[in-house]
């Protein structure tokens, strides 16, 4: 973690954990066709962390996700963001929670494609009926360096542009976490290099929080902490790893 | 919010236009139905307000029942009591019949139904009418004429003309020509002649009477105290008085009750069937795009979008489309209402006409109708997209999911498929007013209209299973294909299907309805009738002039001559037709139906016998040897013995006695003849006979000679006319169901896209894929067709046995209905023009890589 120079609205967190989870399971199905895609995990992640969450097909990475960002709910179980317990949360507060609390970066379908970039970045704010703090909105539009192309519609830009919108999206409310489902998944190398370069840039110039589920070696070596799964358990959580132990690492997984 | 709403409906710019038409058709017949008959009301209004413009106070006959279809008539001599009260400058008797003049052979009648008027003349300071060439009439045998007969008949001033008269045609001269008002008011094609007031009376049986008393008041008596001194001078509760503003008001509401409130509700209920077509459209179109936008509404959710937004922005949608549609739809009915009144005056039912007027009930009613149907209909797949969970943004192939009541659908649709049944059984069954009856018998066809729409999706996959075989022989693969992509989703292809089914549903209905109707009619011409020839005067409900009845048994290969005439009675609760008939010969020209009672009654009927309609007589509740109390319009009071029932709802539907019971219960006017059973002799040339009555009743122009052929031609033709109308009024149902089926293509070839690039990529043709739409179009179409045509079977033949008793009869029109099934498959066809096109131009690299 490295603190900031010039930063215009560096959000201000506490220290500590942003996202507490304490012995999850999530079983789906029943008897024999019962399958375990949570088995036990207790894992937190603390403020300021660009952390990645890695494992084969199956291993229960997406479903940790999910759960951990109050999309799905375990069969038993704590998920704590940001202070606030998931556990027992109806529809509406989770909505507000999401909305206050939490920034998302999908690998398909992130932008309303009748929507300018501008528009998709506020879109968040809009919905929550907020305004936007502009000098950071102004930060955030620089950094995802789209320069005069933020009036095109999202069929207009290409991926890699795309996806630094969704970035500038996730960040525009300072949550207190962000999470990235495969957010290079759908990119080639060069473009997924500058959109992990912005998330890297979102966690040392912005304080923020970023967690992310990938299965590319090179996006999880720019994390501060890479997590294994497999078969619903973590297996290995380790600091920052280059692209090849990232791999032998894997190997040895499958 | 509203922001992405509209970016929305501006992006999907086709879907949403094609979802806007749905809802915009309907509003478009509402609207034009209200500025129609916003035109005709305030037509009546205008002539009456301009026809008593020039008088005060209107004094006329309180008969003993109401009956708008006879006119009654006050001494004429009342009037010289009016003269009498303080206030009153001029008093005048007048009179109105019906007839018309013959000029240069050719007789000047309304085209269409509207009346032919005689008026007695009033002094110019009375009268509504002023002549723009010659004079008002003054002495017997002269005449004026509206400008609109002059025009019609080439008259001018000074020629002789003849006028066709309740007593036979009167030689007269055209003295003067008329305009209306100020002239340029419509009398909506009815035609008017002016004649002295003696004329009038003498020639139409009337000495004596008068239609009205007209009072002027003098200068600074207000209508109202002058109507209250007349009213205490007269003192007369035979007689009704009132202002001029009063009568023209009551006259007009009058007809409007009968024209306007008639033709509103036939087009209202029709601009329903039109509304009901477009909501299956918007909620088939709404759950469509719904489904394909899952992700979108996944994502929005995800980043903080709660479900009440989603909601939102989806009824929000259905908001916007309808609000835009409506507008349209309201300026769209000037057209519409612009366009009938084109079609009125092409048939030769010329509306009476003022300029069109958009009432702002209208616009009400149009938003409230429109929106409201639009945001009912959308509100299902809404509450769908509020049930999309967050987490279907991260996942593949998600679909929202079913809601709770899922499981229950088909026990829902067969309750409401079992109460609307029950409710078209009570609707035909239940003794309640018409209004109710209609409305009941509207409800339960709804609601089996929606039952079937639901449950035959579980029709959709066996049907299209069944049909496969034969489509992939005709077409080869892509057929197979075609038939697999409409099985796909069935209930989609079941609403779809649903929208044109109650098209052809309501279009086949009619079809055996309308025929019942003509058979009811032509079938008792062959059953009840021995004779050849019917003589009947123009004019509804006019006598013929006594004399016709000498003349006609006078004519050589006429064997008998029977009349029958008739007179509206109060009997007990409920006014009925009081008929007379001669028992010397009435059975040698009428087959009676006898329930209780034979032909040898007739002639013991003598003057206080009667034989009784077996229906007449339930509604009665009088049977054989009860004895029934009768007012007639004149007031005059009788009593008859129920001798015996018979059945017939077309010819003698009511009470029968004889002609000399029937006399002293009419009018003055009155003959006693309405119409003449001639039956020719043995062995006689038919059309002789016909052309030697023809000649010997030349000296009445009212009496015309039809024979049964003829009569039976000239219902058919009106039926023909009738049908025309309710099939026109019907495709529009039938065209806005066609935009249902191009929405449910175009959508669903938009989320085929990379389908299609496959098959594309694979080797289909431009050709094969445009087919493949054709015929996923039309096996939507057969569904739709085969549907309809079995629930329009279902609806008609309910309607018959609901009506047995009325005399209709169901009949299966088998080779219309096959016309019909074309139809829907040449409609299929149509439908899929835009949709395959759109598919055929998708470029394959483009559309492989489609997301």
């Amino acid at each position: 973690m490295s603190t900031t120079e010039a930063t215009p609205a560096p959000p201000a967190r506490g220290t500590g954990d942003v996202v507490a989870a304490t012995d999850l399971t999530k079983v789906y199905g029943e008897g024999e066709s019962e399958v375990r895609a949570l088995d036990g995990v207790t894992i937190s992640f603390p403020h300021g962390q660009l952390a990645a969450v890695m494992g084969p097909s199956g291993s229960g990475k997406s479903t940790l996700m999910h759960i951990l960002a109050g999309l799905d709910q375990p069969t038993s179980g704590s998920v704590i963001v940001d202070g606030t317990e998931l556990a027992g949360l109806n529809d509406q507060k989770l909505t507000l929670l999401r909305r206050e609390k939490i920034g998302f970066v999908f690998q398909f379908f992130n932008l309303l494609p009748m929507l300018t970039a501008r528009e998709n970045i506020e879109l968040p704010m809009r919905i929550a009926g907020a305004s936007p703090d502009p000098a950071w909105q102004d930060t955030l539009i620089d950094a995802i360096g789209l320069g005069d192309r933020l009036s095109h519609r999202p069929s207009e830009l290409s991926g890699g542009q795309q996806q630094r919108v969704a970035v500038a999206r996730a960040l525009l409310s300072q949550p207190a976490v962000v999470f990235g489902d495969e957010p290079t998944g759908n990119l080639d190398s060069r473009t997924g290099a500058e959109v992990l370069q912005l998330l890297r840039r979102a966690v040392d110039e912005f304080g923020q929080t970023v967690i992310m589920v990938t299965h590319d070696a090179s996006a999880a070596s720019i994390a501060d902490r890479v997590v294994f799964l497999r078969d619903g358990k973590v297996v290995r959580d380790s600091g920052r790893m280059s692209a090849s132990e990232i791999l032998d690492t894997i190997k040895t997984l499958e | 919010m509203l922001r992405l709403v509209l970016r929305g409906l501006a992006t999907r710019k086709l879907r949403s236009a094609l979802t806007a038409i749905a809802i915009l058709l309907g509003v478009t017949m509402i609207s034009g139905t209200f500025v129609l008959t916003d035109q005709i009301d305030r037509a009546f209004v205008q002539i009456f307000e301009q026809g008593n413009a020039q008088i005060d106070v209107v004094v006329k006959d309180r008969p003993p029942f109401e009956d708008q279809q006879t006119e009654v008539y006050l001494d004429a001599d009342v009037v010289d009591r009016v003269r009498d009260v303080e206030g009153v400058a001029l008093a005048e008797p007048f009179l109105q019949v019906q007839g018309y003049l013959v000029a240069n052979g050719e007789q000047l009648v309304s085209q269409g139904g509207a009346p032919n008027f005689v008026f007695s003349s009033l002094p110019q300071a009375m009268n509504p009418y002023t002549p723009v060439a010659g004079r008002l009439p003054e002495a017997s045998g002269e005449v004026a004429v509206a400008k609109e007969i002059a025009e019609q008949g080439g008259l001018e001033v000074g020629q002789a003309a003849q006028l066709a008269t309740q007593a036979g045609a009167r030689d007269v001269t055209v003295v003067g020509i008329l305009q209306f008002g100020d002239g340029t008011t419509s009398l909506g094609g009815s035609t008017s002649v002016i004649a002295p007031l003696a004329d009038v009376q003498a020639w139409w049986s009337l000495d004596g009477k008068a239609s009205y008393i007209y009072a002027k008041a003098a200068d600074g008596v207000s209508e109202d105290e002058l109507a209250g001194r007349v009213r205490t001078a007269l003192d007369d509760p035979g007689l009704i008085v009132q202002t001029a503003a009063e009568d023209s008001a009551e006259q007009a509401s009058e007809l409007n009750a009968l024209i306007g409130r008639l033709i509103r509700f036939a087009l209202l209920g029709f601009a329903g069937v039109a509304v009901l077509v477009g909501a299956f459209i918007i909620f088939n179109t709404f759950s469509i795009t719904v489904a394909q936008r899952t992700r979108e509404f996944a994502m929005l959710r995800t980043i903080g979008a709660s479900r009440r937004q989603i909601l939102g922005t989806v009824v929000g949608e259905a908001f916007v489309i309808a609000l835009a549609a409506t507008l349209v739809g309201l300026v769209c009915g000037l057209g519409f209402a612009w366009g009938l009144n084109r079609v009125f005056e092409l048939v030769g039912f010329g509306l009476p006409a003022t300029g069109l007027r958009m009432p702002w009930q209208t616009v009400v009613v149009c938003l409230v109708v429109g929106i409201g149907v639009t945001v009912l209909a959308a509100i299902g797949p809404a509450l769908r997209a509020t049930r999309i969970a967050p987490v279907s943004a991260l996942r593949d192939g998600a679909a929202p999911p079913r809601g709770r009541l899922a499981r229950l659908t088909p026990v829902i649709a067969v309750l409401i498929g079992v109460l609307g049944g029950a409710a078209l059984a009570a609707g035909l069954t239940q003794d309640i007013a018409t209004e109710q009856r209609l409305a009941t018998l509207a409800a339960g066809a709804i609601a089996i209209f929606i039952a079937v729409a639901i449950l035959s999706r579980y029709i959709v996959r066996p049907v299209v299973h069944a049909a496969a075989p034969p489509i992939t022989a005709v077409a080869g693969g892509v057929g197979r294909i075609a038939a697999e992509n409409t099985g796909r989703n069935p209930a989609r292809t079941a609403v779809t299907a649903a929208a044109l089914m109650i098209g052809i549903g309501l279009v086949v209905f009619v079809t055996i309805f309308v025929g019942g109707l003509r058979e009811s009619f032509t079938g008792a011409i062959d059953d009840s009738l021995e004779s050849e020839l019917i003589v009947t005067a123009q004019g509804f409900g006019s006598p013929l002039p006594a004399e016709v009845l000498p003349a006609v048994r006078a004519v050589e290969g006429v064997a008998v001559a029977s009349p029958v005439g008739g007179t509206p009675a109060q009997i007990g609760p409920g006014t009925f037709a009081l008929i007379g008939v001669d028992p010397a010969d009435i059975d040698q020209v009428y087959s009676f139906d006898w329930e209780q009672g034979d032909d040898a009654l007739i002639a013991q009927l003598g003057a206080d016998g009667a034989v009784v309609e077996a229906n007449v007589a339930s509604d009665l509740g009088v049977g054989v040897g009860d004895s029934i109390d009768v007012v007639s319009i004149t007031g005059a009071t009788a009593t008859f013995e129920v001798r015996g029932l018979y059945a017939d709802e077309q010819f003698l539907n009511g009470v029968t006695i004889t002609q000399e019971a029937l006399g002293p219960l009419l009018q003055s006017n009155a003959t006693g003849i309405n119409t003449l059973f001639v039956k020719e002799a043995e062995g006689a040339d038919s059309a002789a006979v016909q052309a030697a009555v023809e000649a010997a009743l030349e000296p009445f122009p009212t009496a015309q000679v039809q024979s049964n052929a003829e009569i039976k031609e000239q219902i058919e033709s009106g039926v023909n006319q009738l049908l025309v109308i309710f099939y026109a009024l019907l495709a529009l149902s039938v065209i806005i169901s066609l935009f249902g089926i191009v929405n449910t293509l175009v959508l669903s070839i938009f989320e085929r896209t990379r389908e299609i690039g496959m098959l594309r990529a694979v080797g289909t043709t431009r050709r094969q894929l445009r087919r493949m739409i054709r015929w996923e179009s039309v096996i939507t179409s057969i569904i739709g067709g085969v549907l309809g045509v079995l629930i329009g079977i279902l609806f008609g033949w309910v309607t018959a046995q609901g009506l047995e008793a009325e005399g209709i009869v169901f009949i299966l029109p088998v080779g219309t209905l096959l016309l019909f099934l074309a139809l829907s498959i040449v409609a299929g066809v149509v439908a899929a023009i835009l949709p395959a096109r759109r598919a055929a131009k998708l470029d394959v690299l483009e559309a492989l890589q489609y997301e």
